[in-house]
């Protein structure tokens, strides 16, 4: 592993529990997220209010790569993670962040780019 | 190190650099502002900055960034971006050297690059940087700017507060993405196989392993993609690095090869389409469950998060059952059926008793009728269902439905038609080469065209207009079909599928035909629609009915089915009695149209299938103008009326009556009704001419016969001539001196020698070139066929005249004679019997006896001149009608051509003169088979025959 960072949470299923941060893309389980939030959003406060997660994650995504070396990889980096930590992603969501956590993103100064629409 | 320089970094790879220039740009132009006036040094400023971007080494830069905002992750640090620090920042000139130092940085190794950063921090680089920034831009004195650090800062900050959203949003455009491709220092993308089903998992569980290993594993990334079964994409740069990470994997197959994905074809792995479908409101649905399966409903709200949607849809509602299960009462389990859709009537529930709750929704306002937890309004019922249970996904309503959708607030939502709906529903290969179009959104609007080829998603197409290119290529998605009123089209697809008609009016996207069978108007999509000139119903059959039959109405008039339509079954039919007309019926399962009218005046009408009394089947003959028989499937011409010149096979006939069928006809069906007198049918002579034909043939052969008719032209041949001769022997013989030609042959007792009818017997109706029309004694059913389908049944007369019974007794003492004394004996015999039995038989019942002797005559082979030939033909005669026939080709022809013949084999060929030497011999030596005897006789009248025939 290239990066000093620490790796993300890793999935602990690959079934319908998993969902995937709208604005980082990280796939975790719906209890993953409850418990520890997304580690690349911390500003989304899912563990503080379980709210959060429904409303920051989807189980509606497609593909998923396990980005060991996020530095050092092209697929990564072709995805635009390549600034996020180690971790399980998934390749595309299919929603847009809701307006309100937008605009979070916007005062946390953190880039949020909304799903291309096919 | 500036943290401005960090926020930047978390924008794309790719954007980031945008960022900076456009930073560094405003930067500039405060500066400029400032000091008022330095615009040369801008403008060379930022050239120098465009061609750092596109330095090489522009990914290293990158990934130099990445480092260092991984470590700003590890960090954790969320705050580190709040406001507080960007307080905190070095100066705006700070960034331009830390830019400038990247750019320097180009040879710099990533780890090295990295440990830079990270050591750095910032302190000390800006010195090295500024001088060299000097250097680089000379014309920007540093000084002056940073007096203004602190006004300037604010300035950008309140320029990006107020614009970095839209910057955020703005989508990464494809041209960034292109920097980003990757190349051959980028690690490669391997396909590993994995077991089915467990991609996901093993690409999680590669991750588990290195994070459990460390730096071991020299693998970057692993990818599963959820439309690829059966392997996986690992990242690395080499092979052996993916082996390793592949070792003691429980789903990878690592024995099996490992493949490299090009370079090339690297993106198309990641690209993957959202498989998400873009629900959005006015999305026209299908339900995928419950009652509402298949139903149509509007997507009226999205919750993309909670994967729901709101739908409206028209109730399927058993107010009765609903009734009784709120007031308590039993409600029958099993659910038998599913209540039609109908919009709630609230006052119709409430004369039930059942209780409507007006609710206003908070979320938005709109009041609704709440009837046991069901959300109505304006009839519509609204559901919120998971995503799951409804199909977004080729979604074609039909316009029907549409219209349902519509009627409760009549002035409606004018999206009935939604273009975006019409759009997804499109099929590939819509649009084809000589299609009209027209251009339906941009700024072509309403330009119209023709296709001239079809690629992916594009329409090449010509243009109308002048002064355009001779080819556009249009987006698919921006093109409709186009009609012009007086096409005449086909319905391809929807409810009216397979209708024809004439385009009415179009509208936008939508056409209203006039419907070919009922007249109706339709309204579909020009999607739908293709131009043809095929003039359809679809169905061709209803009840006992089917399409161009000729039906007898109620009302005693008649005509033909000319459509049949699923919903409207049209007869063309016509005709008042007396009045001749074409008769066009249309039928319509439940109601359909008769077209009355005379042959003029075709009418066309409506008729409900009760009012078909029955088909007619009849085979009805009709006389044209020159007296030709008229019989179905002949060509006649129309002479006169306003389908005169037309011409075409008579599909009916009925009273006088002829419906012809045109297929260049364009209305009725083809059908065109006319009176049998103002036709000719095409081809035939004129009537004597015609019956001349036959007695020509007659009249060469026999020359010394008296025909009535006067030679015709001479015959061409074709028909054998004995079978012309047994034909006219059996007409002269029964109607001899009467009518002449083949209407002398009218009414000859026939048998059918083959075919289905084989045996049958019958009577010449009508002899029309080579083809007799018969009808069947037994079953009163005409056939038609060719000469030498049928025997001259002569005896066929005979049971009819009455000839027959007393022949018979004669005949069947006749054998025993026959066989012993066959040789001398028969022939006196037979010829005694015969003689004057055929005089008895015809002459009683026939004025033409008396030509007929001179006729014999006549004949140097008769009866007196060859007493010895005559023992053979008579039993010929005497057995089978046709034999005279067979005398005429086999026995009279030689007779007259040969006298010797007739002398010499007298004795020994008494039964068949030319026919069958061998067999005769052989049955004359044998006197002792009687067994074999009768049927020399009879075996010799058939072999007379077969010739006839």
């Amino acid at each position: 592993m290239g990066s000093a960072a620490p790796p993300a949470q890793i999935p602990t299923s690959f079934g319908h529990e998993l969902r995937a941060c709208l604005r980082c893309r990280l796939v975790k389980t719906y209890d993953q997220f409850r418990e520890s939030g997304c580690e690349n959003c911390p500003f989304f406060k899912m563990d503080e209010d379980h709210e959060h997660v429904v409303d920051c994650t989807t189980p509606n995504f497609t593909g998923i790569i396990s980005v060991m070396d996020p530095s050092r990889s092209w697929a990564a980096r072709w995805l635009r993670i390549g600034k996020f930590v180690p971790g399980c992603y998934t390749l595309a969501v299919s929603e847009a962040l809701p307006e309100d956590l937008q605009n979070l993103c916007q005062d946390e100064r953190v880039m949020y780019i909304p799903p291309k629409r096919v | 190190m500036s943290h401005r320089r960090r926020d930047m970094d978390d924008l794309g790879p790719g954007e980031e650099e945008d960022e900076d220039y456009i930073d560094e740009e405003e930067d500039e132009e405060e500066a400029d502002a400032v000091r008022s006036g330095k615009a040369g040094g801008r403008k060379r400023q930022r050239s120098e900055f465009i061609d750092d971007s596109a330095a090489e080494d522009s990914e290293e830069e990158e990934e130099d960034d990445d480092d260092e905002d991984d470590e700003d992750y590890g960090g954790g640090g969320g705050g580190r971006r709040g406001g507080g620090h960007r307080k905190k920042k070095k100066t705006a000139s700070q960034f331009f050297d830390e830019e400038a130092q990247v750019d320097s940085d180009e040879d710099e190794d990533e780890e090295q690059g990295e440990d830079d950063f990270i050591v750095d921090g910032g302190a000390d680089l800006p010195d090295e940087e500024d001088a060299r920034r000097m250097h680089r831009r000379p014309l920007l004195p540093r000084e002056e700017d940073q007096e203004d650090v602190e006004e300037l800062e604010r300035t950008i900050q309140q320029r990006y507060a107020r614009s970095s959203h839209t910057e955020y949003d703005e989508e990464t455009t494809d041209v960034e993405q292109q920097a980003l491709l990757p190349s051959v220092r980028d690690p490669k993308l391997w396909m590993v196989k994995c077991a089915i089903g467990h991609e996901r998992e093993v690409a999680v569980c590669l991750m588990q392993k290195c994070i459990d290993k460390g730096t071991e594993l020299n693998i970057r990334s692993a990818i599963a993609l959820d439309h690829l079964k059966n392997y996986i994409y690992i990242e690395a740069d080499k092979e052996a690095h993916v082996r390793e990470a592949c070792k003691g994997m429980r789903n990878i197959y690592a024995s099996s090869k490992i493949l490299i994905v090009p370079i090339k074809e690297m993106t198309d792995v990641l690209s993957v389409e959202s498989k998400a479908i873009d629900l959005s409101r006015d999305t026209w649905i299908r339900m995928k469950t419950g009652n509402y399966k298949g139903d149509l409903a509007k997507v009226v709200d999205v919750d993309n998060v909670r994967q729901r949607v709101t739908v409206k849809l028209i109730p399927r509602i058993d107010l009765q059952a609903l009734a009784n299960k709120l007031e308590g009462r039993e409600v029958p389990k099993k659910k038998t059926f599913n209540p039609p859709p109908r919009f709630m009537n609230v006052d119709e529930a409430r004369e039930m008793h059942i209780r409507v709750e007006r609710r206003r929704d908070q979320m938005t306002g709109d009041y609704f009728e709440n009837i046991n937890g069901m959300m109505f309004k304006d009839g519509f019922l609204y559901k919120n269902v998971s995503m799951k249970s409804i199909s977004a996904q080729n979604i074609q309503p039909s316009f029907d439905e549409l219209e349902k959708f519509r009627q409760p607030n009549e002035n409606g939502d004018g999206d009935v038609a939604s273009l975006s709906t019409l759009f997804a529903n499109r099929k590939k290969g819509h649009f084809m080469k000589g299609d009209r179009v027209i251009i339906v959104k941009g700024d072509l609007k309403n330009l119209k065209g023709t296709v001239e080829k079809v690629e992916e998603d594009t329409v090449h197409i010509k243009p109308k207009a002048r002064g355009l290119p001779s080819t556009l290529a249009v987006s698919e998605k921006e093109l409709c079909k186009y009609f012009e009123p007086g096409n005449h089209v086909k319905v391809v697809s929807g409810a009216t599928e397979g209708a024809t008609g004439m385009v009415l009016t179009v509208e936008g996207h939508l056409v209203n035909i006039v419907s070919d069978t009922t007249k109706e108007v339709l309204r579909v999509f020009s999607d739908n629609v293709v131009e043809s000139s095929e003039v359809t119903s679809g169905i061709t059959r209803i009840g006992d009915y089917e399409l161009h039959d000729l039906v007898l109405l109620d009302n005693m008039s008649f005509g033909v089915i000319i459509r049949v339509e699923s919903e409207a079954f049209q007869v063309i039919s016509i005709i008042q009695l007396a009045r001749s007309a074409r008769v066009d019926v249309d039928c319509i399962p439940e109601f359909s149209f008769v077209l009355k009218g005379v042959p003029d005046r075709p009418e066309v009408a409506l008729v409900r299938l009760r009012e078909i009394k029955c088909k007619i089947e009849k085979k009805i003959f009709a006389q044209d103008r020159v007296k030709n028989t008229i019989a179905v499937k002949d060509v006649v011409k129309i002479l006169e009326g306003s389908c005169k010149g037309k011409q075409g096979p008579v599909e009916h006939i009925y009273r006088g009556i002829l419906f012809i069928y045109d297929r260049h006809h364009l209305e009725h069906a083809g059908f065109i009704c006319a009176k049998s007198q103002a036709c000719v049918v095409v081809g035939a002579r004129a009537n004597g001419d015609r019956n001349g034909h036959l007695v020509s043939r007659f009249s060469q052969l026999k020359s010394p016969a008296r025909v009535p008719q006067p030679p015709g032209k001479p015959h061409g041949g074709g028909l054998p001539i004995s079978v012309i001769n047994a034909l006219f022997a059996a007409a002269s013989g029964r109607n001899w001196g009467g009518r002449g030609g083949h209407d002398a042959l009218i009414g000859t007792p026939i048998k059918v020698r083959m075919g289905p009818y084989k045996g049958y017997k019958g009577r010449v109706v009508d002899v029309k070139g080579q083809t007799v029309r018969v009808e069947m004694d037994a079953s009163m059913k005409v056939v038609t066929g060719k000469f030498e389908a049928f025997l001259c049944a002569r005896d066929s007369s005979r049971y009819g005249s009455g000839s027959e019974t007393p022949m018979h007794p004669s005949r069947t003492p006749l054998h025993p004679y026959m066989t012993p004394m066959r040789d001398p004996g028969a022939t006196p015999i037979h010829d005694g019997m015969r003689t004057p039995m055929r005089d008895r038989a015809w002459n009683p019942y026939t004025p033409m006896s008396p030509p007929r002797d001179p006729w014999e005559d006549a004949n140097p082979a008769s009866w007196g001149s060859s007493p010895q030939y005559q023992p053979g033909s008579p039993p010929s005669r005497t057995y089978d009608a046709p034999t005279p026939g067979g005398n005429y080709s086999e026995a009279g022809t030689p007779r007259d051509s040969s006298p010797a013949y007739v002398n010499a084999p007298s004795p020994y060929l008494p039964s068949t003169p030319g026919g069958q030497p061998p067999m005769t011999p052989s049955s004359a030596y044998l006197p002792g088979t009687p067994g074999g005897q009768p049927m020399t006789p009879g075996s010799g009248g058939l072999d007379i025959m077969s010739p006839v025939v």
